[in-house]
């Protein structure tokens, strides 16, 4: 079961992040003006942005090396997911550094 | 034994009985694989008939053909029939039929449920068919958005029967889903690896974990709208702190992944046929394995795109832009993968092949009108008009039913065992793609020119009149095609002479038996190093034969399979299966109560049926337990392994672990549709919040906190074989506290048809309240087991079942009570 969590997890964890910034932003944009700690709506979103695309790549450096699987096709799925869900991270999210948040 | 004797008492073991009755009582995929599908063809044929209404109806302009309520009933029946009655269920017949034989085993995992999965689905799928011919059928579209489909604005019956209807159908889905992982995780034959299992499997088992985890919001979504129905709970009412858009989150939620739930299993077929159509292997194997995993997650990310015009801001708007583009990557190399493989091999333009070639034209074309719509303002362009029905059009026929169209034809040998020898299929093939390019491309040039979709009629001088007579021509041909697939597949499988066993000379499992195949599958369980293992061992079926693998004397005379590592396949447990009931036929019927009796509002009914449905799987599961303790069984090659009965996570353990996914999908879809509410919906706050007191949060604490310490001071008595009263009392005890929390939240919220609040939180308690009482029912029936000597120090594997209901059930518990008493206790 630990080869299908290897190969499941980066995927999985970009939708959740994916989801979860999109949610934030529905919450930011629900109560304009709030602010948390000093930061603006924008910069909490870039922030987000920013902590998925570093955990997306520690999974990648994690399933190539310390946590790889032993088995070479598990291994080889697990960091082509890892790698696509980096990919994905920063493709699918990036508008938060180039459009306004709740126009 | 020889190889005759070894098939007759095999035979005498598997076999279902004999005639009529053994319809009712089969449990075998075989045949329970086979009556999915046809009753899947039986409503596509149906579907097909209303696409031909349809095209009757818009031929011409003005047309006085039908009422327009009878056409909204027309292609709100066309949509669902296709979606939830034919493609679905076909993927789930023709996996139940084939995924054993593909794996190596010989049945799935749980063939009652993959039985009682089907008498849902006849029974919920004919609930519809009669809705459609009493003329009381749904009719707001197959997306059934409010407030269209609200009391206020359908008041008939006719949306009760699709929430209903197709929830009643879904328990199908779910069924097959939670099956059909289990068996590909742990139902190989001995030494398949995850790395050898044939690539059909892996898609099999990406498409079951989107079903587990696609159907839940609309499952959910289906419940709340017939809530706000029945009891005027307003979720999706704006006037009461609802909100319609909710409803479009959770549909789209569904039913985006669903679109990727219907390709990809055709995209497993093409996989498996395109490389013995060429004669070669299929190119890059972990490239489409790992795509195929891709494309599953990134298509749970793409559900806005179908509201890009529901006045959402622009930067949610750039974000699903941009995933929904992304989702082309992993699907391009699919298609660069099979185009590869074309170009290692030596194709040979058998009629599969054809029909793969028209596969690879048609989705393509679907595909990047795809990446036109992904294209916010191309999209709010073509939004509701043609373009977008014949763009999903491409997308299901050419990437579903064409692949299928294939499937159809490369394993008929093996299902008849017969060589085909009427030919009025490859007249078939050019009737029906010539037919639906000429509909279909017409259909995208109609959108183009504005025409909207759902009108039911339009005036003459619009510019549309002989676009839409083309296509209706061209409907009618691909109809007449479909006919002669019928006649063509009729004829071969009564009239043609006997095949060979392998007439493709194909590499994978499903070649190495008889055909058509006997009820076991396989006289003995080979030990599989190999994707193709019949290219690396052609002997291999007759070694099967002699009974060399494993199982293959039935010397002990109950239906038994191999349980195996997850990994790496060494084989690991010996499971038995049941034999013929009419237990699965029955719970379907029963279960139908319940639907039954909230669709015409019979509420005594429900509470009847639903004791019903308890007793019986209360029977069905005590028939599963085994009481002595048979230690080490020879399984052949000299090895001994256990009784899955007698393992720490039994097959039962692992249904319900998948199950309990779905369910947790379940309860965040209904998580996200309170935090929807709170955040988007008008008219909140709520004008009066629940103020947690004393006895709710306090009874829900000691639930919360007792129920993991029993469970496991439960295992650790049981290891130790002691018993079992006291840690059962206490969890007991623990559970009731926790639906003792949820009746507290039930009698002191706010109405429950005031405000959305109110009924949200009614609806957070009911679901606490019925998975406090399933686990309260786990646990009376755990104490019988024990009392009547099915636990044993071996044999703990149904203790650990309830655990996991239990944990589940106390964190459920948790994140309820936060999210129901938070907002009081911070107001």
């Amino acid at each position: 079961m630990i080869e299908i969590l290897r190969m499941a997890t980066p995927l999985t964890v970009w939708l959740a992040g994916f989801s979860g910034i999109y949610g934030l932003h529905g919450l930011l944009c629900s109560a304009r003006g709030a602010w948390l700690f000093g930061l603006t709506g924008n910069m909490l979103l870039v922030l987000a942005w920013l902590l998925l695309v570093l955990l997306q790549a520690a999974l990648l450096y994690g399933l190539s090396y310390r946590f790889a699987s032993p088995a070479p096709f598990c291994r080889w799925v697990s960091m082509a997911a890892a790698a696509a869900s980096l990919v994905a991270s920063l493709w699918s999210l990036f508008p938060v550094v180039a459009i306004s948040h709740c126009l | 034994m020889n190889v005759l004797a070894r098939h007759r008492a095999l035979q005498r073991i598997w076999a279902s009985e004999p005639g009529f009755r053994g319809w009712f009582t089969t449990v075998n995929h075989n045949d329970l694989g086979r009556m999915f599908m046809a009753a899947s063809i039986c409503f596509f044929i149906i579907g097909g008939l209303l696409a031909m209404l349809i095209r009757a109806q818009l031929a011409t302009p003005r047309s006085a053909f039908m009422e327009p309520e009878t056409y909204a009933q027309v292609f709100t029946m066309h949509g669902t029939i296709m979606m939830f009655l034919f493609a679905i269920p076909l993927f789930e017949g023709f996996t139940v039929y084939m995924l054993p034989k593909m794996l190596g085993t010989r049945d799935l995992a749980y063939p009652r449920l993959s039985a009682y999965g089907f008498w849902c689905y006849a029974f919920g799928g004919s609930m519809l068919i009669v809705a459609l011919l009493a003329g009381i059928a749904p009719d707001s579209g197959w997306f059934m958005y409010p407030p269209l489909t609200s009391k206020l604005n359908s008041h008939g019956i006719n949306t009760d029967f699709w929430l209903i209807g197709i929830t009643f159908v879904e328990i199908s889905a779910i069924s097959a889903a939670v099956e059909i992982v289990v068996s590909v995780l742990r139902f190989r034959a001995p030494g398949m690896s995850l790395a050898s299992m044939p690539v059909y499997a892996w898609y099999a088992l990406v498409v079951a974990v989107m079903i587990l985890t696609g159907f839940p919001p609309l499952i959910l979504g289906s419940i709340l709208l017939e809530l706000e129905r029945a009891f005027g709970m307003p979720f999706f009412q704006v006037s009461a702190g609802g909100d319609s858009l909710l409803w479009q989150h959770l549909f789209w939620l569904f039913g985006h992944p669903e679109v990727y739930i219907i390709f990809l299993p055709a995209a497993g077929v093409i996989s498996t046929i395109l490389p013995v159509m060429a004669r070669t292997t299929l190119l890059g194997y972990g490239w489409v394995v790992a795509s195929a995993i891709a494309l599953a997650v990134l298509s749970f990310g793409l559900w806005v795109h179908h509201m890009f015009t529901t006045g959402i801001p622009h930067l949610g708007l750039a974000f699903f832009s941009a995933a929904s583009t992304l989702v082309a990557v992993p699907t391009g190399i699919q298609v660069f993968a099979w185009i590869g493989t074309l170009w290692k091999g030596r194709p040979k333009m058998h009629l599969p092949m054809r029909w793969l070639i028209a596969f690879f034209a048609t989705f393509v074309i679907g595909g990047l009108t795809g990446v036109m719509v992904a294209v916010v303002p191309f999209d709010w362009q073509v939004h509701d008009t043609h373009f977008i029905v014949a763009h999903l059009h491409y997308v299901l026929v050419g990437g579903f039913v064409f692949p299928m169209l294939a499937a159809l034809y490369y394993w008929l040998p093996q299902v008849t065992g017969r060589r085909r020898f009427f030919k009025l299929g490859e007249v078939a093939f050019w009737l029906i793609f010539l037919g639906f390019h000429v509909t279909f491309l017409a259909v995208h040039w109609a959108g183009l020119v504005g025409m909207r979709r759902r009108i039911f009629t339009y005036e003459s001088g619009q510019g549309w009149e002989v676009i839409n007579l083309v296509s209706s021509i061209g409907s009618f041909v691909m109809a007449i095609g479909f006919a002669m697939v019928v006649v063509d597949i009729a004829f071969n499988v009564w009239a043609a002479n006997r095949g060979s066993r392998d007439p493709w000379r194909a590499g994978t499992l499903e070649w190495a038996m008889p055909t058509p195949s006997p009820a076991y599958n396989f006289a003995s369980l080979p030990w599989i190093d190999a994707r193709d293992p019949l290219y690396r061992d052609p002997e291999l079926p007759a070694r099967i034969a002699r009974g060399e693998g494993l199982l293959g004397d039935p010397a002990r005379g109950r239906r038994e399979t191999l349980t195996v590592d997850v990994a790496s396949g060494k084989p690991d447990a010996i499971v038995v299966f049941p034999g013929n009931t009419v237990l699965p036929i029955v719970m379907a019927f029963v279960t139908g109560g319940i639907f039954v009796g909230m669709l015409l509002k019979i509420y005594w009914l429900i509470p009847i049926a639903a004791a019903g449905v308890l007793a019986l799987a209360l029977r069905w599961a005590w028939s599963q337990g085994a009481r002595p303790d048979e230690g080490m069984l020879p399984a052949g090659h000299g090895l001994s392994l256990p009784l899955a009965s007698a393992s720490l996570a039994p097959p039962g353990w692992w249904g319900s672990l998948f199950l309990l996914v779905a369910d947790a999908v379940f309860f965040g879809s209904l998580l996200f549709g309170y935090a929807f509410l709170w955040t988007v919906a008008p008219n909140w706050p709520p004008p009066e919040f629940l103020v947690p007191g004393l006895a709710g949060p306090g009874l829900g604490l000691a639930g919360i906190i007792l129920m993991p310490l029993a469970t496991r001071l439960s295992e650790a008595r049981l290891k130790d074989g002691r018993p079992l009263a006291v840690p059962l009392g206490l969890l007991f005890v623990g559970t009731m506290s926790v639906a003792l929390a949820a009746v507290v939240v039930m009698v002191t919220a706010p109405g429950h048809d005031s405000h959305a609040y109110g009924a949200t939180l009614w609806v957070l308690s009911g679901y606490l309240l019925l998975h406090a009482a399933v686990v309260g029912v786990m646990i009376l029936f755990i104490a019988a087991q024990a009392r009547a000597g099915y636990l044993s120090k071996e044999r703990r594997g149904a203790l650990r079942i309830v655990r996991l209901w239990s944990d589940y059930t106390a964190t459920v518990a948790a994140i309820s009570l936060i999210a129901i008493y938070l907002p009081g206790a911070l107001a």
